[in-house]
């Protein structure tokens, strides 16, 4: 292909700005270059969403786990804590990406996204449709509300420390109330068999998970339980806390994973690699 | 000028090819899904026999169970009660039960569960400290929920060792899913027609409230030259022209929304639902059924396990504390059950509902028929043979680190009066038939 066709024909060459610019002048792409780039990135949109929406569900399954899945889970204490801080490890680390190479503020919501994505497949395919629970003991967590205030932070910010701190906080803050919303309705008291029990207890008793008894659950431990109803909001101060040093960390781990390193080719790596004699002793 | 043809055209060819090729394998993976799919069945039980042999001889061993119903439709309730002793000789690899769990072992909800109780306690929650050496009377309160044929266990979950089954029985759902209904009413008054459904639809919404939010976000974005062109603004060092004030101005307004939407949901969800409880944690102590009066001290001498025969041989001195003459009625293990068909009132040993296929045809041979008197001990050989051993997968316990077996061995007396001992100790397998 003739690359002189996908020069744009005024060539913006860096070092002239003007005060009509448009992303599309100043990269000096063609028509043609910029009809071709808008196609490959409709591949790496669908690319992103697939690869991205399996990759946080199962991060989010492997590290939130019950806390996220069943709704006899989600407790003032715990929930409000972990889940934050495991769900914005993947949204920091796309931040990064998205911010360093292309100065998009949407990475902490293409995350979120593609988790919902995820779990609005998995949930009911696995749980209601294939083992018959119902969709309401498996609703899970949304972190959407968390993901464009942190993605707002960063467009006013453009700097990933104060993001952190600012963002990061924010997004395990609003967590909380965000989704008591969706599941408020699941902690009215009911009596069941002389004992006070929250729907959400009901609903996880009377359909039986065999392999899930009671006592698994971790939930209201410990003596924050002191401090009654406020629990859940010293919970998501904490995981406030938490995710401001979690994002700051994913936001470069991010970045390190989008970058490509090469080792030298020289003769010292090709013996370690085996591909050539040991150096000291051909030397 | 022909040479870039050929290699266009050369490329392309390539390209058709690939994907001709990429095209036939996702055929063959949809073929090989779709040919599993078809080739599985359902699970029909639990994987009980897995479990290892000292697990289900030397922990919990579960007596007297009856369900009451063996078909049942659907929403209609059925029981299953029956007792369980926590074996004395606890084996050292499994947790003690100082958390426990009743529950039912069903194929996922099939059946529903709508009361449970340990010895007359709600069993909603775990129960703490349970004693070895003890007895105890469960009672589960199920309601058929999904159509089918189910193999239904009573459990009992112990923290730290998992879940221990009883015998287990198949019990038939009949009729249509959709008609399942399971009302409840609040203790703040608020009706619900179905627990199935219950939040769900609200919960949806505020999924696609959120979702849409984040759409407009994505979208904004997206609708703009993405990766190339910015990736090379951005390295032109143009990054003005990459985000305009117009972009923060709407950023910040989405966020001041999202912020108010959180917030006043949380406070209209405050106001919408007063009175709110934690989930409930927590343990419940349960005290064990009492003592008997009167027992049969059994003290194991010798125990064999012939392999070929598929016969374990039990030689014990028993004996009589009671008032009354005793003959050796049943040897329980693991859910199976040897009855000594002499023995009196062994035709109503086996109560009609009990799972046939964990009563061993060849019954319990004994050395000796003649009735223990009390006051009287006496050195009793008894003989549990059937091929359940093989097919209950019981004898790899000649393979366990402790070679050892349990079990109960049950007494009955003139008047029916039935005595329960725990046996048990350490087994020797004999590869030769005795």
């Amino acid at each position: 292909m003739n690359t002189e066709t996908l020069q744009h024909p005024q060539g913006a060459a860096a070092g002239q700005t003007h005060a009509h610019d448009t992303v599309e002048s100043v990269s000096g792409l063609s028509p043609k270059a910029l009809h071709y780039s808008r196609v490959f990135e409709l591949f790496v949109v669908a690319a992103i969403i697939m690869l991205f929406a399996g990759a946080i569900h199962l991060h989010v399954l492997l590290l939130a786990g019950d806390w996220d899945m069943f709704l006899d889970w989600k407790d003032r204490q715990y929930w409000p804590l972990l889940s934050p801080v495991v769900m914005i490890m993947f949204p920091a680390a796309l931040q990064g990406i998205f911010w360093t190479y292309f100065r998009l503020p949407i990475g902490a919501t293409v995350g979120a996204t593609c988790l919902m994505v995820a779990v609005s497949i998995s949930r009911p395919a696995s749980f209601m449709w294939w083992t018959d629970y119902p969709l309401n003991l498996v609703l899970p967590a949304q972190m959407i509300a968390g993901a464009i205030v942190l993605d707002v932070f960063l467009l006013v910010f453009r700097n990933a420390l104060f993001t952190a701190i600012f963002g990061g906080f924010a997004f395990a803050f609003l967590f909380y109330p965000s989704n008591y919303t969706i599941f408020a309705p699941f902690y009215v008291p009911v009596s069941h068999q002389g004992m006070m029990a929250s729907m959400a207890d009901l609903i996880g008793y009377v359909y039986p998970r065999s392999a899930t008894p009671e006592y698994i659950r971790i939930i209201e431990r410990g003596t924050l339980r002191t401090f009654g109803d406020s629990a859940s909001w010293v919970s998501a101060l904490f995981g406030g806390f938490i995710c401001i040093f979690m994002h700051y960390a994913w936001w470069y781990l991010g970045i390190a994973m989008s970058s490509m390193k090469f080792l030298p080719n020289n003769a010292k790596v090709m013996a370690l690699m085996g591909t050539k004699a040991d150096v000291k002793a051909s030397a | 000028m022909s040479k870039p043809v050929l290699e266009h055209s050369t490329s392309r060819g390539k390209i058709v090819q690939l994907i001709q090729k990429t095209m036939k394998m996702l055929l063959l993976w949809l073929g090989l899904t779709g040919l599993i799919g078809i080739a599985t069945e359902s699970a029909w039980a639990h994987g009980e026999r897995s479990q290892e042999p000292y697990l289900r001889t030397r922990t919990v061993q579960y007596y007297d169970v009856h369900y009451d119903k063996q078909s049942v439709k659907v929403n209609e309730e059925f029981t299953l009660i029956g007792r369980f002793r926590l074996m004395e000789d606890w084996p050292d690899a499994v947790s003690l039960p100082d958390t426990v769990f009743l529950s039912a072992y069903s194929p996922g909800p099939m059946i529903t569960r709508v009361e449970s109780y340990l010895n007359g306690m709600p069993a909603r929650q775990s129960f703490s400290k349970l004693e070895l050496g003890r007895d105890y009377e469960f009672k589960l309160v199920m309601k058929g929920r999904v159509p089918g044929r189910h193999h239904i266990h009573p459990l009992l979950s112990i923290h730290g060792s998992g879940p221990l089954v009883g015998p287990g029985q198949w019990i038939e759902v009949t009729g249509a899913k959709g008609d399942y209904v399971q009302k409840v009413t609040t203790m703040n008054g608020i009706e619900v027609d179905n627990l199935e459904f219950y939040g769900t639809a609200r919960a949806l919404k505020w999924y696609a409230v959120w979702l849409a939010l984040a759409a407009f976000w994505l979208l904004f974005w997206l609708v703009r030259p993405l990766l190339l062109p910015r990736w090379i603004a951005l390295n032109k060092g143009r990054e003005d022209v990459l985000i305009s004030n117009r972009d923060i101005t709407v950023g910040v307004i989405l966020g001041v929304v999202v912020v108010a939407i959180s917030f006043g949901g949380y406070m209209y969800a405050k106001h919408e639902y007063p009175y709110v409880v934690p989930l409930q944690a927590g343990t419940n102590k349960v005290d064990p059924l009492p003592k008997p009066a009167h027992s049969v001290d059994v003290k194991v001498l010798k125990a064999s396990y012939d392999v070929p025969g598929r016969a374990m041989h039990v030689t014990a001195r028993m004996t009589n504390h009671g008032t009354e003459a005793v003959s050796i009625l049943e040897f329980a293990t693991a859910n199976l059950r040897f009855v000594n068909t002499q023995a009196p009132g062994a035709d109503k040993a086996i109560s009609a509902d009990y799972p046939r296929d964990l009563v061993a045809r060849g019954g319990l041979g004994l050395s000796d028929q003649k009735p223990l008197m009390p006051g009287e001990t006496r050195e009793i050989k008894f003989e549990a043979s059937d091929a359940l051993w093989e097919v209950e997968r019981l004898v790899s316990f000649l393979t366990d680190v402790d070679s050892k077996f349990g079990g109960l061995l049950f007494f009955v007396d003139k008047s029916g009066n039935r005595l329960m001992t725990e046996v048990g100790g350490p087994i020797l397998p004999t590869f030769t038939a005795l």
